[in-house]
């Protein structure tokens, strides 16, 4: 397979704290990446170990065929999550700017900037001081600077933090077009749903370590949240009682244990609440989720857990 | 070779290597810089405040240090056993012959100043401009003690406070040793006085005090040999001269008072071009932390790349304020009829020191910012690099009177100082071997390279916010930054 982005056992430390362990990555050549993780879960440092802004302590990596990605920077495109325009400058002057930073040819550059901005709703804006934009409209610049020179490799941290749903919808569709061009996209998010929407495959990180890799149709099979394994203390038969629970649409017996199908549109927390009032849990889990028992009457899920609208959260009952 | 090295050789070589793309984008970082600077109000101010303030304080500068105006009024005492200097001081204290003693130091203080910058002052040497100049000429009224007083009560009337309204206050004391007049028996030296003030007598006062007395004692000492005083003073009394400079283009009057002045103007010429590259830099490179737009450049251009082109942008902002001074300062010269006085090689050197000067304090701001967040944090990093400035201006006027004392020679070589001694020699009426200059030029290009290599590691390891990165374990201070960055940014 032609990888776009290749890591192998990359590992980074910042004095005590390991960001990112051994971590593992293929990114193919056309790829729509979700890179997807908690706050801190090491997404932007492995990004940034990725564009060679940081350098591994150890393991490999390879971006577009080359050992660093300083030898392809005019292929990539990078919004960092740390983002920002100089505020001064002419927003047409900044995109020309990047351009040349790009290596584009500077005869294209007034249409291309022209084009770009139309492409965002933002005609006219270029005479503009980009500190007389909104902030929202200063994000679509920054990504407008991500995108203008047609990268091979469009990698996004966190792109729409603090945008609202309407701009998150088109730069959404930006991005699905960038990634229509051709453009491998690899971007990271702390919310599945956006993950869910755009992508065609989900990493997951968490405390800097890979948890998942897959195709998000096999996760969507695989990780459905509305299925529940359910390992009561008292060995006789729930099923009828869970049953008759609004919440639950079946219940099956799987290896020992109970396997618990929610009704479409159901909140799995509060769905867990109602059922273990009745039962005290030997343990209980989300399938192909990480639940652990620390005592017999108390349990946490240990990890992300995808709901229904799409938040991560972690459940204490 | 360490990682560390690698990593730095891996810098040069984005330099190196794609060298047509590397140097197109430091081209372009560069020209960025330089125009996001001078077109600025602040620097279009800034570049005017300069001169504007030079001005002012010239053409302000009689009004800003006149003496206050006011007549001193005062009595003076003297103690004399000789007998012979009390009414020599009498003449010498009389308002008209400190009026005619002033107005001899005046023409003697004209005689040093060209023709062609006498124009801007016709009424300089006139009664007017010397009571401007040194104030108005005191009231001093001679009190006479008797040869055997007693000093500690004489010394007592100098602390006592005035009871009428007319009555003049004890300004000094002056006791004339015996011998002051002739020398005793056997020796061939003269004695002196004593002079004691009361409290609150002005410097200008003593000196007029001072050279009343002493020119008493002259007097004093020609009419015991039987000499007119008139006689001596007109003997020993050469006015200076201007000399002339011959030259192979031919003769030209020396200007020694703007000669001595040149050095220290290419000095300060120096110093506003670095400082003023260098305070932008510094703040450059922190707005471009606080405004997040570091990692957006880091994606297109190498950690190297950027610091370049920041430094030469800048470069080209303080060459551009360095040509408006100088073009200004040839302006001058030209009206005064003076630019023969200066050396275009003056001006060449004065580029190619400020260029290795710039590079060497330039990369050390650009260290200093990429390593802080903010001014606050900026200020306690840079006050030593301001320091490396100040030092050499601090040595200036010794190596300037003496361009070729064993100090000025070793000074030339010693970076970064080194390019501040060696403009003051060659901007001095003695200059330097050439091989001195070109040493001076290598050692100097030699700190260049050290300051860049040092300025890049800082660069690279510590532009962008590692704090961020390092979360969770996110550190705080400067210092617990200190021992995270290197290490976590490092190339392994």
């Amino acid at each position: 397979m032609d990888a776009a982005i290749l890591l192998k056992g990359i590992t980074k430390t910042f004095g005590e704290t390991t960001a990112v362990r051994e971590l593992d990555l293929v990114v193919p050549r056309g790829g729509l990446y979700g890179f997807i993780g908690p706050n801190g879960a090491g997404k932007t440092t492995s990004i940034r170990m990725i564009m060679s802004i940081l350098f591994p302590d150890s393991g490999e990596l390879s971006v577009l065929g080359h050992s660093s990605a300083r030898e392809a920077k005019d292929r990539i495109g990078y919004l960092p999550e740390e983002r920002g325009v100089y505020r001064k400058m002419r927003v047409g002057a900044f995109l020309t700017y990047m351009c040349r930073l790009k290596g584009l040819p500077d005869d294209s550059l007034p249409d291309r900037v022209k084009r770009s901005l139309a492409r965002v709703g933002l005609e006219g804006t270029d005479r503009k001081r980009c500190d007389e934009l909104s902030k929202g409209m200063q994000q679509k610049i920054q990504f407008l600077a991500a995108i203008i020179h047609e990268p091979d490799l469009l990698i996004l941290d966190e792109p729409f933090s603090g945008l609202d749903p309407v701009s998150a919808r088109q730069l959404r569709d930006l991005v699905l077009e960038e990634h229509g061009r051709g453009a491998t996209v690899l971007f990271s998010t702390h919310v599945m749903q956006q993950a869910e929407e755009i992508c065609h495959h989900v990493v997951m990180i968490h405390r800097g370590r890979k948890v998942l890799d897959e195709q998000v149709a096999t996760i969507r099979r695989r990780y459905d949240p509305r299925r529940l394994r359910f390992d009561p203390l008292d060995m006789s038969d729930p099923t009828p009682a869970l049953s008759a629970l609004a919440e639950v649409e079946r219940v099956n017996r799987v290896d020992g244990s109970y396997e618990i199908l929610l009704v479409d549109r159901t909140d799995p927390a509060a769905a867990i609440r109602r059922i273990v009032v009745p039962w005290r849990p030997r343990a209980s889990r989300s399938r192909g989720q990480s639940w652990k028992t620390s005592s017999y009457n108390s349990f946490r899920m240990d990890g992300w857990a995808p709901t229904n609208n799409g938040s991560a959260q972690t459940f204490t009952i | 070779m360490g990682a560390d090295e690698q990593r730095v050789g891996a810098d040069l070589h984005d330099l190196a290597a794609p060298a047509a793309s590397g140097m197109k984008k430091i081209g372009h970082i560069a020209a960025r810089d330089f125009l996001a600077t001078v077109g600025t109000r602040g620097f279009i101010v800034g570049l005017l405040v300069v001169p504007a303030s030079i001005a002012l304080v010239i053409s302000s500068s009689p009004r800003l240090f006149r003496p206050r105006d006011f007549q001193v009024q005062g009595q003076v005492a003297i103690v004399d056993p000789t007998g012979r200097v009390t009414a020599e001081l009498r003449s010498t204290l009389d308002p008209r012959t400190i009026a005619e003693r002033r107005r001899a130091l005046a023409r003697q203080a004209m005689a040093a100043v060209p023709d062609e910058m006498r124009q801007f002052g016709p009424n300089a040497g006139s009664d007017e401009a010397i009571q401007i100049a040194l104030g108005g000429i005191p009231n001093l009224t001679l009190v006479e003690r008797s040869p055997t007083a007693d000093l500690q009560q004489e010394k007592q009337w100098l602390t006592e406070e005035l009871t009428g309204e007319d009555a003049l206050r004890p300004l000094a004391l002056v006791v004339v040793r015996p011998d002051a007049v002739t020398p005793e028996s056997g020796r061939s030296t003269y004695g002196a006085y004593s002079l004691y003030l009361a409290a609150k007598v002005g410097d200008r006062i003593e000196n007029q005090i001072q050279q009343s007395v002493r020119e008493a004692i002259v007097n004093a000492r020609a009419r015991a040999l039987g000499l007119e005083p008139g006689s001596i003073d007109s003997m020993v009394r050469v006015d200076r001269v201007r000399s002339v400079t011959i030259s192979k283009e031919g003769e030209q009057q020396t200007i020694s008072a703007v000669s001595r002045a040149l050095p220290f103007v290419f000095v300060v010429l120096l110093m506003i071009g670095v400082m003023m590259g260098g305070q932008s830099l510094l703040t450059t490179t922190i707005e471009e932390k606080s405004n997040r737009v570091i990692e957006v450049l880091l994606s297109a251009v190498s950690p190297l790349e950027l610091m370049a082109g920041k430094i030469l942008g800048q470069m080209g902002v303080s060459l551009a304020v360095l040509g408006v001074y100088v073009l200004l300062g040839i302006v001058v010269l030209l009206s005064f009829a003076l630019v023969g006085l200066l050396d275009p090689w003056l001006v060449f050197y004065l580029v190619i020191f400020f260029v290795i000067t710039h590079l060497v304090m330039g990369s050390l701001m650009v260290a200093v910012g990429s390593a802080v967040n903010d001014m606050h944090e900026a200020q306690s990093l840079v006050t030593p690099i301001i320091m490396l400035m100040v030092i050499p201006v601090m040595f200036a006027a010794p190596i300037a009177r003496d361009p070729t004392s064993r100090f000025s020679i070793v000074m030339s070589f010693i970076p970064p100082f080194n390019t501040f001694a060696m403009l003051l020699r060659l901007a001095s009426s003695v200059p330097p071997p050439w091989w001195q200059v070109w040493l001076s030029i290598g050692v100097g290009l030699v700190s260049v390279f050290a300051a860049v290599w040092f300025a890049a590691k800082v660069f690279r390891d510590w532009l962008v916010d590692v704090r961020q990165a390092a979360q969770p374990g996110n550190p705080h201070s400067l210092g617990e930054s200190w021992q995270l960055k290197p290490e976590c940014t490092r190339e392994k």
